[in-house]
Parts: structure tokens; sequence; C-alpha cells
């Protein structure tokens, strides 16, 4: 009996869905506006960060059922709060380096990509070439604006 | 004699307030008039003293609120300076519920930090740490269980609350190194002694560093 009226909500809760986090705009303060992005690191990037850390977010086509959505969008709204590559060359001197550090130490922990992430996207895992790659890129970069 | 003159009116004022009077019973009634004239002198007199303490106590809290402020402007940034050092003892100890705490006061600090009250050089200093030290603080704050990402976060604060120090604090620091820290990369902080109580490897390797600087 109980599961008729879970169901009505169900379907109501379709009807809601958050704002997508995609943008026409070039990213002009993006992260390659301050540094050189290898295209090797560029394409690690886009493919295991950027659905969270940038302004554009791949969607799949069940990214629009709910309540996974809001799911989705919250961990979005974070991981933009936390970094986002598409306004890095907006971020003080200080705060990109210590959000490069802050890379390095979550490739390190492997806390990122989130466990969570990598479930549903089996293709943005790192190899541990991967991470190195990004972990050296990183430390040129710190180096570089350091100076 | 006037005493007697009084007698009726005072009578009919407690015949007024429901007190029980039998006129056939003077002797009675005297007693009762003195009762309530007692009574009364009592509650005001009390009435009076209290008002006194509450005037008394004000008084206190407005002196101490001036010695308070007297102290913040001699040396504003103490609250952040103090918050940070609770921060590096609680990760001396390896307690990361503590440190975590700490944090959360640390960030309370910065937002108490009554800017006006700094100097230009403080001022600068501030307004280019500010911002980045906060959300290390933040991270700390949200960290407890996991004490190697604070201790990460702590590094970069450490470098952040050293150079809003050197900017003037007016307490005696000691920056203090440890090289074998994050695989003999190495890490700073500051301690408000000259001994070394190690926030980086607490516990296991408490003594290890070495004073570089002292400031102030």
């Amino acid at each position: 009996m109980g599961l008729v009226p879970l169901g009505f909500v169900l379907l109501a809760i379709q009807f809601v869905q958050p704002v997508r986090n995609q943008s026409a705009q070039n990213s002009e303060m993006g992260i390659a506006s301050i540094t050189r992005v290898p295209e090797n690191v560029q394409a690690i990037l886009q493919n295991s960060c950027y659905d969270c850390h940038s302004n554009n977010t791949r969607y799949p086509w069940y990214a629009a059922i709910q309540p996974w959505s809001w799911w989705m969008a919250s961990h979005i709204k974070k991981g933009k709060a936390e970094l986002n590559f598409d306004e890095f060359g907006k971020y003080s001197k200080r705060r990109q380096l210590s959000k490069l550090k802050a890379i390095q130490g979550s490739l390190e922990d492997q806390t990122m990509p989130l466990p969570s992430y990598l479930l549903i996207h089996k293709g943005a895992s790192l190899s541990l070439s991967d991470q190195k790659i990004l972990k050296e890129w990183a430390e040129d970069v710190r180096n570089e604006i350091s100076k | 004699m006037p005493l007697a003159l009084l007698y009726q009116p005072v009578l009919q004022t407690l015949r007024l307030i429901f007190i029980k009077i039998d006129t056939s019973k003077p002797y009675q009634n005297m007693k009762t008039i003195i009762l309530s004239l007692v009574t009364i002198s009592v509650l005001l007199t009390a009435c009076n003293s209290a008002t006194d303490k509450k005037l008394a106590n004000s008084n206190q809290t407005k002196t101490e609120t001036t010695d308070q402020n007297i102290s913040v402007s001699k040396y504003p940034m103490t609250e952040v300076i103090d918050g940070y050092l609770k921060l590096k003892n609680a990760l001396t100890k390896d307690n990361d519920k503590d440190a975590a705490a700490a944090a959360t006061e640390l960030i309370k600090a910065f937002e108490s930090l009554d800017k006006k009250l700094l100097n230009p050089e403080q001022t600068k200093a501030l307004a280019d740490i500010e911002e980045d030290a906060r959300e290390h603080a933040e991270h700390i704050a949200s960290n407890s269980g996991n004490i190697v990402h604070q201790r990460e976060h702590f590094e970069t604060l450490s470098q952040e609350i050293y150079e809003l120090a050197k900017s003037g604090s007016g307490q005696k620091l000691y920056y203090t190194n440890c090289p074998m820290y994050n695989n003999n990369k190495g890490g700073n902080w500051l301690s408000e002694t000259k001994e070394v109580s190690n926030p980086y490897l607490g516990q296991a390797m408490l003594s290890c560093g070495t004073v570089k600087e002292e400031l102030n």
C-alpha cells in the first residue's frame, strides 16, 4: 500500500530538475591562461576531473533521473567550489599554489577521482602512469608560479 | 499625636487591599498596620539594593571591556596567532578532533579581527594571506578523522601565519623546521616555545626539529 504514494513521489520529483552545469563560453580564465597544459595532461583532466571541476559536465542519459540528478548536482557544486579548472586563472597566486598542492595530495592519497564517481565512470580511473604525469605536471606548474 | 490622625486613613487603605480589619479590635489592627508598613519598607529597601548591585555590576563590565580594548589594540592579531598555536598543539598530540575544533576557532578569530586596528604592513600581509589561510583552516576543521590531510593543509597554513606574524604580531614566536616530514621535503611551523614539539610527526617523533628563526 505504501508503494503507491512512493511511486507518486518518485514520479513527481522527476519534474524538478536542477540547472545543468554547461557553459557555451570559452574558458578564458581557465588553467591554460596561466600555464602550458600539455595535450596528454589535458586529456586526463578532461576525462577524469572536468565533470565536477569545470564549467562543463558531460551528462549521460541516466543523469536526468531523480534523485540521482540532485545527488550529481550536489557533487558538481561542491567540486567546483573546491576547484574549477575553468576559473583557475582568476584565483590568487596563493590559492593556485594551494590547489596544485591539493591535486598532488589527492592523487597520492587516491581520494580523487571520487570512488563513487569511478563506480559509474570506469573509463575515468587513473592508471599509475596517469597519476605520475599529473603529479609531475602539477609540480612543474607550482615551481613556475612561485618564481 | 499626629500618628493617631493617620490611624483611620491607613485602616481604610488596608481595608481597600482586602486585609481583614475588625474595627472592634484596635490592638489587632495596630499589629496589622505595623506589619504591613514593615513589609513594604523591607521590599522597597530590597529593590533599591538590587538596583544598586546592577549599577555596580554594569560599571564593572564597562571597565573590563575598556581594558580588553586596550590589550587587543596593542596586538590585534593575538587571537589569530593563539588560534593557530592551539591547532599546532593539537597536532603535536595527534589529536585530530581537537585540531578540527581549533581550526574552527581560528576561522572565528579571523572573522572577529578588527582590521581598523592594523598598521599598513599588517593590513597588507593579512589581505595577502587571509582568503587562503581560511580555506586551509576550513579543510582542517572538516577533516576530523584524517590527520594526514589536516597536516597537509597545516603546512601551507603555517607558512601563511608566519608571513602574517612577520608583519608584526607582538609575541615571541619560534619558526621551527622538521626536515623529515613529507618524504624529507620538510615542513615548518610556528611555536610559542623554544622547546621543539613536532606537529607533523606528533608523538612518533615529538622532538624532531630545529628552530630556524625567532620572531620578536
